[in-house]
């Protein structure tokens, strides 16, 4: 008796956690889908479509050690904008990025999870209340 | 032998299919006029502007020279972008042809000094008698823009980055006719402007 309860409880446990993987699973997999929407909206045109960049211009995101080592200011720099030098894989680019004040946490959320998983990153599921929480630390946006 | 007719209709049906195709020729574009004695054609007016080095560009500046133009400020978000992405390859296909050349106007002359534009350039990887970007009177800029290339630049407050323009590329031949229009947004429209800059190369080739 006391096995059996035991193996209940294993079966339930294993049975709860499975569901739960299959259900950020299927989660990861909007935000994946929404985000490349987005991001081909509201990115790729400066950036390019496989993340790539324009000469010194626009800065790739792919690969990009600023991406890569700068989380908390790239969740930032989609709402406020970017002025100023920045070094990406240590070539010197200095264009104005507009603000996209008008993206919702979901959707900075959303892009931020295709951007750390479809190329070099993966990173997994970059949820809202990260951004929520990320964002008190965010710069005013910037203005042209 | 009494295929013969036969095996005669097939050879020259196939024949047919390798007859060479009437080669493409370029419409010159814009409102002609026609006197008793002459057909004018629309030109692209004589202009000044200064260039990313501070040299003046004139309609001399592309004496003898094909010219590929488009409309664009540095910090537009929306479609300069992929239009400079696209200009670019025009730029790879015809950097080694002395013929060919590349005009690209800024419509926010203010924001888009000498040198800044002189810094786009670089960073584009790009030379100047090549690839000249100008600014100049924003005025003047506007009314090239409208009535000698026949496409929309204007200020426009509400639209992002503060103007709307036209994301056309124009090909200009070395007589100053426009001879075509090309979605500089459009991967495949590039394409054809690169064909069709070879078809004008040709054209004069042949003259």
């Amino acid at each position: 008796m006391r096995i059996s309860n035991y193996l209940l409880l294993a079966l339930v446990i294993s049975l709860s956690s499975c569901s739960n993987n299959s259900k950020n699973e299927v989660k990861l997999k909007q935000y994946m889908v929404k985000g490349q929407m987005l991001y081909n909206i509201h990115c790729s045109n400066c950036h390019g479509i496989k993340g790539q960049g324009l000469g010194r211009v626009y800065p790739p995101l792919n690969p990009s050690d600023y991406v890569q080592n700068n989380f908390s200011d790239v969740l930032c720099v989609m709402r406020s904008g970017l002025t100023g030098e920045v070094i990406v894989n240590g070539v010197s680019y200095n264009q104005m990025m507009p603000a996209l004040e008008h993206l919702t946490d979901l959707e900075v959320a959303e892009i931020a999870t295709y951007i750390y998983n479809s190329w070099s990153d993966k990173k997994g599921l970059i949820g809202v209340n990260e951004v929520i929480e990320n964002s008190e630390n965010c710069p005013p946006p910037t203005t042209h | 032998m009494k295929h013969l007719p036969l095996i005669a209709l097939i050879i020259i049906g196939i024949a047919g299919c390798n007859s060479p195709k009437k080669e493409k020729s370029l419409p010159i574009m814009g409102r002609t006029e026609y006197t008793l004695s002459d057909t004018i054609y629309h030109q692209v007016k004589d202009f000044s502007f200064v260039n990313q080095d501070s040299a003046i560009v004139t309609g001399k500046t592309f004496e003898g020279k094909i010219y590929v133009t488009d409309f664009f400020f540095t910090t537009c978000p929306t479609i300069c972008p992929i239009m400079k992405t696209q200009m670019l390859r025009v730029y790879e296909n015809i950097k080694d042809y002395d013929d060919v050349a590349i005009l690209s106007h800024t419509i926010d002359p203010e924001y888009d000094t000498v040198a800044l534009l002189k810094d786009f350039s670089e960073r584009l990887g790009v030379s100047t008698p090549k690839w000249h970007f100008v600014t100049g009177d924003k005025l003047k800029i506007y009314e090239q823009a409208q009535r000698s290339y026949m496409v929309t630049a204007a200020e426009d407050k509400s639209a992002p980055g503060g103007a709307i323009h036209s994301g056309a590329f124009i090909l200009v031949d070395k007589d100053k006719h426009i001879r075509g229009f090309y979605d500089g947004t459009v991967a495949t429209e590039v394409d054809e402007l690169m064909r069709d800059i070879d078809v004008l190369r040709k054209e004069y080739a042949d003259k």
